[in-house]
């Protein structure tokens, strides 16, 4: 043994006293070294690890911000001034925080398209569907609470709105509305405890689910863009022929597509940080008025697709089943979709006109839910309402008989 | 010259240099990144504020009065000492720990006889150097809770340290040094400034 | 290489997605645009005078102190207190309003806004048109074509009578600059900041690029 293979072996032995206590080598292998993921991704398979950068983002900044924020009707206001102007840095903390709630339904959303577009949801992957569909309900939650704590008027009036949604749940809606709000209206009560759950209680249970959604996908595999099943070709050591291990191989491509994300991400931050009123809305510089509602309220941008349907529908309850139903046949796609044929890539017309249609509806859905609600936007929210619905009402009737290309063997 | 991976064609030095310069630059982002989260914690703009200098009017302190104030959250003493209270200091040097303040917190223009700009008055934080309790003003010769051989001064009630009438802490109490002197100036004889220090020479 | 073009193009279009600011004049009012520059110290030198002057008698900045607005618009802790507060104020003290509590209500009706954030939640644009939007109906009594109705009185009068309409458009528009300066004081030192860390992004973008196309040798498609 020469002289320079002692520290070597000294970190070997280091390694494996830990390994004996606790399973970092094989932990590491099964999750990292040696997971085999298909070598032909797309950029579409940046938004995965993009959205775990983003919650880091926003766990760091929001473990940053509660030290100078302070949750009460009275100082909640003025603490985010405070933070805005007298802590040192604290502008950037905040902005780096605003923005990255923004960031993250982008990446959230395109990741979901992704998962659409190649029918990562199918068999066997139902489960990391489902999964990403409770993080996307949790990270709404999160959102929509975090959205109150600056204690501007959008905030204030926001939280009015979809609480009041509440209310319109036959019998037992009011109780329930006043429940959640511990008081007659949004107030200091509402702040506290949406404080508690927006800093605690939610960010748990998004980092459990954020496991589980990782630990189902190892335990399946990534689909890919083809939509073909790697496992079925393996060479004479037992891998994927088509597989490669994500360490080296995606952890500098997904370092590189980090980096990209970072440039927009910090050209909005330093140059851009109220998105023109849609990452930080005007009427939020203005503290919670109970007694005044701004002209026109629209929720942050994210949730303006559901809102619109919301709007669209004629009466109250049905409205609130409508939003909710948007959102909630979502965890259903994995058995609407009755093609076996996984990517868009050998689907038929029939789905890619479909897929087409509901994005179509979606964004626009998105558009009106930010505009004053006049006859003729909502005439106009009606009818993309009907199409957005329209996308899982008619799927499980094509997708049955539709006109699919061959499927490679493998990847490309 | 290149390292080449015989299996594979895989230039391994290029490799290891890439590695290792993303890695450096990465690093050094991650420093820069620390900046701010750490930075943050500096006292604010409002904690500086707050803690802005105090001025104190001394028209009212009679001779062998204390006055307390806050300054950064801390008490300050003013003492309008006696001539006798003067007087008495130096006699007492054998049995404190550091009569001449050469282990103390004091500015360097308070690094004297009676720790003071102007000896009548004696500027001080009200802040036992042992653990940090608020030590009692005793100025009363032979007051009965501290000792009848007791010249008058300060007295810690947590632990029993005491200190003279200039704040410089006696032998054998468990205060290892004088009490602390607060940068301060005289505006004008009656009106001292605590948090800054005595304007250059030549202004005054 | 072509799969870059199609990131690119495709974040472009993300980013040119019809986002516009939303109008907060309100329907139907054209707002004049302030051209205000916040890097030109002498206007926000002049919009504090301004503001001290003209604005702080019913008005505050609660959100800022002197010492902070001496620091980024170039004036000694002294001057601001003798520009700003004629001497009555210790430099970090916020920006109050001379106005003693409770009079507004007996007076105007009204308890006139903290301006610390009127220009993040209007905008220059309202700010400069609002304040040169006063006019004056036969009978003499003044309204705002902006805010309809408002209980504040035509401030600068004094100026829109005596003063060249350049000063005058220059007065209101050295106002909007200060308050725009009020509204985010963080706001130069983030713009002088950015290019910095997207010039070092660039930088680790090229090096992460480099490194994954030479790992990346090793797959063959």
């Amino acid at each position: 043994m020469s002289y320079q293979d002692q520290p070597q072996t000294k970190r070997a032995s280091l390694l494996s006293w830990l390994d004996r206590r606790y399973p970092i080598v094989s932990t590491w292998n099964e999750h990292v070294g040696e997971y085999y993921a298909p070598k032909n991704f797309n950029f579409w398979y940046f938004f995965g690890s993009l959205a775990l950068l983003v919650l880091v983002n926003q766990f760091i900044t929001g473990i940053w911000l509660t030290m100078s924020y302070k949750p009460s009707a009275a100082e909640a206001f003025n603490s985010i001034e405070y933070i805005m102007r007298d802590v040192e840095w604290g502008w950037l903390i905040r902005y780096m925080h605003s923005t990255g709630a923004s960031a993250f339904f982008i990446v959230i959303y395109l990741h979901m398209m992704r998962g659409l577009l190649y029918g990562s949801y199918k068999e066997p992957r139902e489960l990391v569907w489902i999964l990403g569909m409770f993080l996307f309900l949790v990270l709404m939650a999160e959102a929509f609470m975090g959205y109150l704590l600056p204690w501007g008027q959008m905030s204030y009036w926001g939280a009015q709105v979809i609480i009041s949604l509440f209310g319109a749940i036959p019998v037992i809606g009011p109780d329930l509305a006043l429940w959640v709000r511990g008081d007659f209206v949004i107030s200091d009560a509402t702040l506290n405890r949406f404080f508690a759950l927006h800093v605690i209680a939610l960010p748990l249970v998004l980092i459990i689910l954020v496991f589980m959604h990782i630990v189902a996908l190892h335990k399946v595999g990534s689909n890919n863009p083809d939509g073909v099943e790697i496992k079925k070709y393996k060479n004479e050591a037992g891998l994927p022929i088509d597989g490669i291990p994500f360490h080296p191989y995606y952890s500098v491509k997904d370092s590189f597509g980090a980096v990209f994300f970072m440039i927009p991400f910090a050209l909005i931050v330093f140059y851009w940080p109220e998105g023109g009123g849609f990452f930080l809305e005007p009427p939020n510089f203005e503290p919670a008025n109970p007694l005044k509602t701004p002209e026109h309220i629209a929720p942050v941008w994210y949730f303006t697709p559901y809102y619109a349907i919301l709007r669209a529908v004629p009466d109250k309850f049905l409205g609130v089943v409508a939003m909710g139903a948007a959102i909630a046949v979502l965890f259903a796609m994995p058995w609407l979709d009755r093609c076996k044929v996984k990517s868009i890539r050998y689907r038929g017309t029939s789905f890619k006109l479909l897929l087409t249609m509901f994005v179509v509806s979606f964004v626009v859905l998105g558009y009106l839910g930010t505009q004053p609600a006049t006859p003729e936007l909502t005439k106009l929210a009606q009818i993309f309402t009907v199409l957005y619905f329209a996308f899982f009402l008619v799927l499980p009737f094509t997708s049955v008989h539709e006109q699919t290309k061959p499927v490679p063997e493998r990847v490309h | 010259m290149s390292v080449t991976d015989k299996n594979t064609g895989v230039d391994l030095k290029r490799r290891k240099i890439l590695t290792g310069a993303t890695g450096v630059v990465g690093a050094a982002g991650a420093t820069f990144l620390a900046v701010p989260f750490v930075s943050s914690w500096q006292p604010s703009e409002k904690a500086k504020a707050a803690g802005a200098p105090v001025d104190i009017d001394l028209q009212a302190l009679q001779p062998g009065q204390m006055l307390t104030v806050s300054w950064r959250g801390k008490p300050v003493w003013v003492v309008r000492r006696t001539p006798e209270m003067l007087a008495n200091l130096a006699s007492l040097d054998g049995k404190l720990r550091d009569p001449a303040s050469q282990e103390s917190i004091q500015p360097g223009y308070c690094q004297n006889a009676t720790r003071a700009v102007n000896p009548e008055y004696l500027v001080v934080v009200g802040i036992c150097t042992h653990l940090g309790c608020a030590p009692l003003y005793r100025p009363a010769i032979g007051s009965p809770d501290v000792g009848a051989d007791w010249q008058g001064g300060f007295f810690c009630p947590c632990h029993g340290s005491r200190f003279d009438l200039a704040g410089r802490v006696f032998q054998s109490v468990p205060a290892p040094t004088n009490l602390e002197i607060p940068p301060h100036r005289f505006i004008n004889d009656h009106l001292v400034r605590i948090g800054e220090d005595p304007q250059q020479e030549g202004v005054a | 290489m072509k799969k870059i073009i199609w990131i690119l193009s495709f974040s472009a279009t993300l980013l040119a997605m019809p986002f516009t600011t939303q109008a907060a004049g309100g329907p139907g009012i054209e707002l004049e645009p302030a051209h205000n520059n916040l890097r030109d110290a002498d206007s926000l030198q002049r919009g504090a005078v301004l503001f001290s002057n003209y604005c702080m008698a019913c008005h505050s900045a609660k959100y800022i102190r002197y010492n902070r607005i001496a620091r980024d618009i170039g004036w000694s802790d002294e001057q601001v207190i003798q520009q700003m507060a004629y001497g009555l104020n210790k430099v970090v003290d916020e920006v109050q309003t001379r106005m003693l509590p409770g009079v507004a209500m007996d007076v105007l009706g009204t308890e006139p806004p903290d301006l610390s954030l009127m220009a993040r939640l209007k905008g220059t644009d309202y700010i400069y048109t609002f304040l040169r939007a006063y006019h004056q109906d036969e009978n003499g009594n003044w309204d705002n074509t902006v805010l309809k109705g408002t209980s504040m009185p035509n401030v600068l009068e004094g100026i829109q009578r005596h003063a060249s309409a350049e000063d005058y458009a220059q007065a209101a528009r050295d106002i909007a600059n200060f308050l725009e300066y009020v509204g985010e004081p963080a706001k130069m030192d983030r713009m002088d900041l950015g290019w910095k860390v997207i010039a070092f992004l660039l930088v680790l973008l090229l090096l992460t690029y480099v490194l994954k196309k030479e790992y990346w040798r090793d797959i063959k498609h």
